[in-house]
């Protein structure tokens, strides 16, 4: 028999919130099979089990908070009873916290109107009247139940057309750290057009690796991203009030959506020296732990600058925002194949080229448009000058 | 000592707490519940079921003596209490008997001792049965419910002084009693005391019966008590009493009031929380000042992983239904489904008491301490068809609803009735207070003929501008 700790999540990273539990007591569970989801300020995990046993007890509870350290669950032989878990094992016995503040958590959100909660014949009539979706009213009721009062002013003010949907950890992790960025870095942004021929040699040699990986525009073009970034050292660098604080090291963080309800940024730590087939095996592994949830913080953690890649295959260009500690995010739109002049035979002729929009949002406190721009150039340098047949 | 282990433990087995064992075990989670005495707690044993069977003996009583006015002729009434109380007796083991069967039949298990909760949120069983055992369990649940208040002075004998507990096992009534304290517990014996042909007078300390209760609701059950002889004395200070030498008598004295000579006193001056020794140090369960158990409107407490419900938590009435209503929010919250909390303002209220009394949601006075410009209208139940049938025509129906800005009547806050068969009726002046009906909307449903419950739709009729029997 044996408790179940919650193992250190990284050095900044103190405390978690029990998201799932994968397992419920009795089940059993293999070593390393993933047992409970956990939420931190910086990333949601998969856990896996210590060991294999049966789960005997869950003593955090999906919602609770545990500390790093704490007893998380009890696992053992399929007999006998589960041992006397150590006083104290979560955040769950706080004598200074009143029910008041625990209300606040309540299970039915203000203003968003979870399914199974009751409305009166009375107050769906009124709101049916005046065509308002029960979900936009905020409720001041109990548990945030929609009262007769509340309906009739929602009718009074009209259809809204607004539904409250509370955030999902990672959303909230988003809002936080992005609305600090955005209150306090004045952030400009240039795009240039590059071209990405490369791309169609890429497609011309075949598109694997010699571990057999998959060689993606997005690698190919982020190569070139972090290669043009060793001439710019002051978009790789971090803005602290009176400096500008430079990294030797060069570590993109990859902007990845996870199931549409959040965004995390792993990073590819020191991606300055690797060769593409290293980089693209690198880039496939984080994204590999992001797809099974088993980031951990170091993978969240350093990265020296930003990439956004294209999120649909004919985007011209996003806008992405600054992330906190960076003075710079590199955006790409969709390598599309366009029509180009060129000057054949001394006469402008129409031919297919490959073209790319490299943008950049940078703190422009430290950072001008012309040196974003000179960048974007660069990248389009280099994309015109790795050695693919080599590298690969 | 044996050891269990389970989703959810419950101590104490009363409304409350067994409510929780069978909701939570209806939806598949794993039970150990905690009974120092039986299931079923004060409301099946001493209260709410024992109570309400004596006031239908009394109910009997009455009957027979009216049978007359319907060509009965029945003799003289002769009564033997033993028999009452035995047939008393036979309803509550019934209905242990078959929530026994019932906990067993969704696999509750029922250990038998007084449980404390530990600091490790394990409970621990002293005394009876299963003294020794251990449970422990992902959620508790406490549900230690309360016991009678004494008050000084009066020091309980079960013989000369008796409370709740005691006056539910008598086999023989006084001659005369002093009731002290006029609530609604108070009343319920003073009007079954009366009725049975016992001399009775209430003592209470305020300046009227049925504190809480609207003030025209009352006036009704005042006039009807007296008019069958009892006395009521308000406002009293209560010094102590002197027993006779042989015990069979005692006498009450009074602050600025006459003493009173009586057979028995009844003590029903309220309950207390039962929270004495239910939990060691560091459980992190916030207890307040007078010792019931803090908790918010989903029934946690201090501790996330420790709920209560029924009479022992803070600040909510100490109602067997809104134990049970409290045991669906707990263990709904403990499953994480989607619940609203107990609305404590708009819970129903019935005290059954001849005339009977029932109510929901603000009184006249309340409603406008809450700043509201109230419309109100009355029926008496003199001009109804059923009542005079029944021979009971004792009572009002008063409704409370906020006045509009162009003087009609809208959002109804309350409804207050006293009178034959309320406590039945009730229930659509419920709904109406807590689905927040206008008294038009409530006033275009209709009300059976002939019923007692016509005398609610005419004063919701009247109400909405335009009555037909009433105006």
């Amino acid at each position: 028999m044996a408790n179940v700790i919650l193992p250190s999540l990284g050095e900044s990273v103190t405390e978690g919130i029990v998201t799932r539990w994968m397992k419920q007591v009795g089940d059993f569970v293999e070593r390393d099979e993933p047992l409970y989801e956990i939420s931190t300020d910086k990333v949601d995990s998969e856990m896996p089990s210590p060991e294999a046993g049966v789960l005997l007890k869950i003593v955090v509870a999906e919602g609770d908070t545990v500390d790093v350290g704490g007893v998380v669950a009890v696992i053992g032989e399929s007999t006998g009873a589960a041992p006397a878990v150590a006083a104290a094992p979560a955040n769950d016995a706080p004598a200074a916290s009143a029910p008041t503040s625990v209300a606040k958590e309540s299970p039915a959100p203000v203003g968003s109107l979870a399914s199974g909660v009751v409305l009166s014949p009375v107050v769906r009539r009124v709101l049916s009247d005046g065509g308002i979706d029960p979900r936009t009213v905020n409720g001041t009721g109990p548990g945030g139940s929609i009262t007769r009062r509340d309906a009739e002013s929602a009718v009074l003010r009209g259809p809204s057309g607004e539904i409250a949907v509370p955030l999902s950890n990672s959303q909230r992790r988003m809002a936080e750290h992005l609305s600090v960025v955005a209150n306090a870095t004045p952030q400009g942004f240039v795009a240039v057009e590059v071209d990405a021929s490369l791309l169609d040699l890429v497609d011309a040699l075949g598109r694997e690796t010699r571990d057999g990986l998959v060689i993606t525009d997005e690698a190919v073009l982020s190569l070139a991203a972090v290669r043009a970034m060793a001439d710019f050292p002051m978009l790789n660098a971090s803005f602290d009030q009176e400096f500008v604080v430079q990294s030797l090291s060069i570590n993109p963080g990859f902007i990845r959506d996870v199931d549409g309800a959040g965004v995390v940024v792993p990073v590819v730590h020191a991606a300055a020296s690797l060769a593409l087939h290293a980089f693209v095996r690198r880039l496939h592994d984080v994204d590999e732990r992001v797809a099974t949830r088993q980031l951990t913080t170091d993978d969240l953690m350093g990265g020296t600058f930003s990439i956004q890649s294209a999120p649909s295959t004919t985007t011209v260009l996003t806008v992405p925002a600054l992330l906190p500690g960076q003075t710079a995010v590199v955006s790409f739109g969709a390598a599309r194949h366009v029509p180009v002049v060129q000057i054949i035979d001394g006469r402008p002729s129409i031919v297919v080229g490959r073209r790319v929009v490299v943008g950049v949002t940078f703190d422009h406190r430290v950072v001008d448009a012309a040196l974003a721009a000179a960048y974007c150039e660069r990248v389009g340098e280099i994309l015109q000058s790795v050695a693919i047949e080599s590298e690969r | 000592m044996a050891s269990h282990d389970c989703d959810v433990v419950i101590i104490g087995g009363g409304p409350g707490g067994y409510a929780a064992a069978l909701y939570a075990a209806a939806a598949g989670l794993t039970v150990v519940l905690v009974e120092r005495d039986k299931v079923g707690g004060t409301c099946l044993h001493r209260g709410c079921i024992p109570a309400k069977e004596f006031l239908e003996t009394a109910h009997v009583r009455r009957t027979l003596e009216h049978a007359s006015e319907f060509g009965f002729r029945t003799g003289t009434t002769t009564s033997d209490f033993a028999v009452s109380q035995a047939r008393k007796n036979s309803v509550v083991t019934t209905m242990f008997t078959g929530l026994t069967g019932l906990l067993k039949g969704r696999k509750v298990t029922v250990l038998e001792g007084t449980g404390r909760l530990e600091s490790d949120l394990s409970v621990s069983l002293t005394d009876g049965a299963d003294a020794g055992s251990t449970i422990t369990a992902q959620h508790v649940i406490l549900a230690s419910g309360s016991v009678p208040r004494t008050i000084p002075g009066f020091d309980v004998d079960g013989t000369l002084v008796v409370t709740s507990d005691e006056f539910l096992d008598l086999t023989s009534l006084p001659e005369r009693a002093a009731v002290i304290g006029g609530g609604a517990i108070g009343c319920e014996f003073a009007s079954m005391l009366v009725d049975m042909g016992s001399s009775v007078t209430v003592l209470e300390s305020m300046p009227s019966i049925l504190t809480g209760c609207d003030k025209d609701v009352v006036a009704v059950v005042e006039r009807a008590f007296k008019k069958r002889g009892m006395e009521i004395r308000t406002g009293v200070t209560l010094t102590g009493h002197t027993p006779n030498k042989k015990r069979t008598a005692t006498t009450v004295h009074l602050d600025g009031s006459d003493d009173l000579e009586v057979d028995m006193i009844v003590v029903s001056v309220g309950r207390r929380p039962r929270t004495d020794d239910l939990m060691s140090e560091g459980t992190g369960v916030e207890i307040n000042e007078r010792g019931f158990v803090v908790a918010d409107g989903y029934m946690r407490t201090a501790n996330p992983r420790v709920f209560a419900v029924g009479d022992v938590v803070a600040g909510t009435p100490q109602l067997a239904h809104v134990g049970f209503a409290e045991a669906v929010v707990a263990i709904k919250t403990i499953l994480g489904e989607p619940v609203t909390p107990v609305n404590y303002e708009r819970v129903p209220w019935a005290i059954y008491s001849n005339p009977e009394v029932a109510f929901c949601g603000l009184t006249e006075a309340a409603a406008k301490e809450r700043g509201y410009d109230v419309v109100v209208k009355k029926d008496p139940f003199g001009g109804n068809g059923r009542a005079q049938i029944i021979g009971d025509t004792v009572g009002t129906v008063k409704v409370i609803a906020e006045k509009r800005a162009d003087g009609t009547a809208g959002q109804i806050l309350g409804v207050h009735m006293a009178g034959p068969w309320v406590t039945e009726q009730l229930g659509a002046g419920y709904y109406a207070v807590n689905w927040e009906a206008t008294a038009e909307e409530a006033a275009m449903l209709i009300q059976p003929h002939p019923s007692l419950s016509e005398t609610f739709g005419e004063t919701l009729l009247a109400l909405a501008g335009r009555g037909i029997h009433v105006g």
